[in-house]
């Protein structure tokens, strides 16, 4: 079951419209001054996976999760979050769901544990996962009975992280969420990440940190625009990408690598080493391999990193058209493919 | 309504009241002691002729009777910037402060609705200007009875005097949670809730002091804060319903206008 689906979400800000204004965009004219932070985004999210939503600076992430918890009205396009309308049924959504904001805000004035008695009360659950989480995240009691305003900016994260956590939500929406956390703590949020999962809880992760997405997310979607550029799995996305290899042969004899499936950008140096690109299944490079000395082979390791930097290398140039990229959760393999 | 978030506005605002509440109760206490002290005297400078008659009347107010000095604290300037404090300050901060500093975020972020956040704030604000009011007019009923005017005072009146205020005030707070819930920055909405009041403000006590600008009071709210006349037993019924009015439309306003807008992130 999908803990989360969009269909052809859009959300264009700028000034309300004016009937006149509504009547030339029905006869396809564009608003003058509007942005498009949102286009046509459709997705799927299925209960119990860690899904990671990417894009730099301005791609629509926030956008995106503002609409799905009721803060931004769609303009076009509908959603669902756990079986409900996201613009009917918003109250009833957020109290099922946990939600961490990118660069939160906290009640300066109130202690740790007083906030977190307030924000649990205004959520109406109990605080089942706190005691947990303030564990985990080393918050001691002590802290706790400090105001906000003395904590630094990763005990703040923290803090936002079990606001967002403390009761046990179905769904957990978190923006940029390791943001500020340092190195242990990070690998200490991963691991509750890793028993949300286990606990069958549905996580939608905003990061334009990518090595946390490839160690923590099962899917992954890349938005560039405000549109969707790819759909898959983390595991298939880095399968896909071409990894750079370099070789050495004992006697000069360089194997010869043209028209290998999968290999790409051979280059030979002057020092006897030959540099190429891999991309795919391994096996016909390897046999290409046999029977020449091989001193020295090094194959990189593939980091979501690159692939991204692929995608968006792929899709510079799409100021004109519109993507066509939407793909859902059951559509994983063929989404593969839906790179515009 | 919520009850959770009732309980953090009035923990957050608690100390400011009791603070405001004392500060009202002295200022309050002090001009029946003032027009008892001095108002025999003020009242024959005048007559002799040495301050022109138009400066006899401010707001409404004046030191020459009971009524006159309850009315003149009311609209003085001491009174109207510790009542702001709840009905302008709290107002365009309560959502537009929280706003511009990312705190309504984790707000919004529970099962609340945006009307229930608005509603709850409104009879919060009301329920504080109340108490401020009330505090007033416990300081005007000790003043007189500390002046030996109680008999003098229409006591049976202090809860449409009460009423008066409230509806005036909360007029002026409505309008400031109208403006709080339509900017996404504090400015504005402090801004644009200053500039009425203080246009009102100018045009009553212009009014109140230039013959030929009487026609102008009318189109203040402090108008119709008529504490004279409501001690006087001549209270003007269509004055408080203009009052409830101009609350009623900006409540309107916010409730239409809160739930439809979109909340961009902070930045």
């Amino acid at each position: 079951m999908d803990a989360l689906t969009t269909t052809a979400l859009t959300k264009r800000y700028g000034h309300r419209e004016l009937p006149i204004q509504r009547l030339a965009r029905r006869l396809g004219r564009q608003p003058s001054g509007d942005v498009l932070a949102l286009d046509d985004l459709s997705i799927s999210v299925t209960e119990g996976e860690i899904f990671g939503f990417l894009g730099p600076n301005g791609a629509g992430k926030s956008t995106m999760i503002r609409l799905l918890l009721g803060y931004l009205h769609p303009t076009a396009g509908s959603a669902t979050v756990l079986g409900r309308d996201i613009v009917r049924d918003s109250v009833e959504i957020r109290r099922r769901v946990g939600y961490l904001p990118g660069g939160i805000a906290l009640y300066d004035s109130l202690t740790g544990e007083r906030l977190l008695d307030y924000l649990g009360e205004l959520t109406g659950r109990p605080p089942t996962r706190r005691a947990e989480l303030l564990d985990r995240l080393e918050m001691s009691a002590r802290t706790m009975r400090r105001p906000v305003r003395d904590y630094s900016r990763g005990m703040r994260q923290k803090m936002g992280i079990i606001q967002a956590l403390q009761h046990d939500p179905e769904l957990a929406i978190l923006d940029e969420p390791t943001e500020g956390l340092d190195p242990l703590m990070q690998r200490a949020f991963y691991g509750i990440l890793d028993d949300l999962r286990e606990a069958g809880r549905t996580i939608f992760f905003s990061s334009h940190v990518l090595s946390e997405v490839e160690r923590v997310c099962d899917r992954v979607a890349i938005v560039r625009r405000g549109r969707l550029v790819a759909l898959e799995d983390v595991a298939r996305l880095l399968e896909r990408r071409k990894r750079n290899v370099e070789l050495r042969v004992a006697d000069g004899d360089l194997p010869r690598l043209e028209g290998v499936p999968g290999v790409s950008a051979i280059a030979r140096t002057a020092d006897g080493r030959l540099t190429c690109q891999l991309e795919g299944d391994v096996g016909p490079f390897l046999a290409a391999l046999a029977g020449h000395s091989i001193v020295d082979l090094t194959i990189e390791p593939a980091h979501l990193e690159e692939a991204f930097l692929e995608l968006y290398e792929d899709t510079e140039p799409d100021d004109g058209e519109p993507a066509t990229a939407a793909a859902s959760a059951g559509e994983t393999g063929e989404a593969g493919e839906a790179v515009a | 309504m919520s009850w959770t978030f009732f309980k953090h506005l009035w923990r957050s605002q608690r100390a400011k009241l009791l603070i405001v509440s004392v500060a009202i109760f002295g200022w309050s206490t002090f001009l029946p002691v003032i027009y008892q002290s001095f108002g025999s005297q003020m009242k024959a400078l005048i007559d002799s002729g040495v301050i022109p008659k138009q400066f006899t009347s401010f707001g409404g107010g004046d030191v020459f009777s009971l009524g006159g000095s309850i009315a003149l604290g009311y609209i003085h300037p001491i009174s109207i910037i510790l009542v702001s404090i709840f009905a302008i300050g709290l107002t365009t901060s309560a959502v537009a402060g929280e706003r511009q500093r990312g705190t309504l975020e984790v707000v919004l972020a529970r099962p609340l609705s945006r009307r229930t956040l608005y509603a709850t704030l409104f009879v919060g604000v009301v329920l504080f200007i109340g108490i401020v009011l009330a505090a007033a007019i416990a300081g005007t009923v000790v003043g007189s009875a500390a002046s030996g005017l109680l008999g003098e005072l229409a006591a049976e009146r202090l809860p449409l005097l009460w009423l008066n205020g409230l509806l005036m005030w909360g007029a002026i707070a409505a309008i400031g949670l109208a403006a709080s819930v339509s900017f996404d920055r504090l400015g504005p909405a402090i801004g644009v809730t200053v500039a009425i009041v203080v246009v009102s403000y100018f045009l009553e006590i212009l009014g109140s002091l230039w013959p030929d600008a009487q026609g102008l009071q009318p189109y203040s709210l402090f108008h119709y804060l008529a504490a004279r006349e409501v001690l006087a037993g001549t209270t003007d019924v269509a004055g408080l319903a203009l009052l409830a009015g101009v609350a009623l439309a900006a409540i309107g306003w916010a409730l239409v206008e809160f739930p439809r807008r979109d909340l961009a992130a902070p930045s």
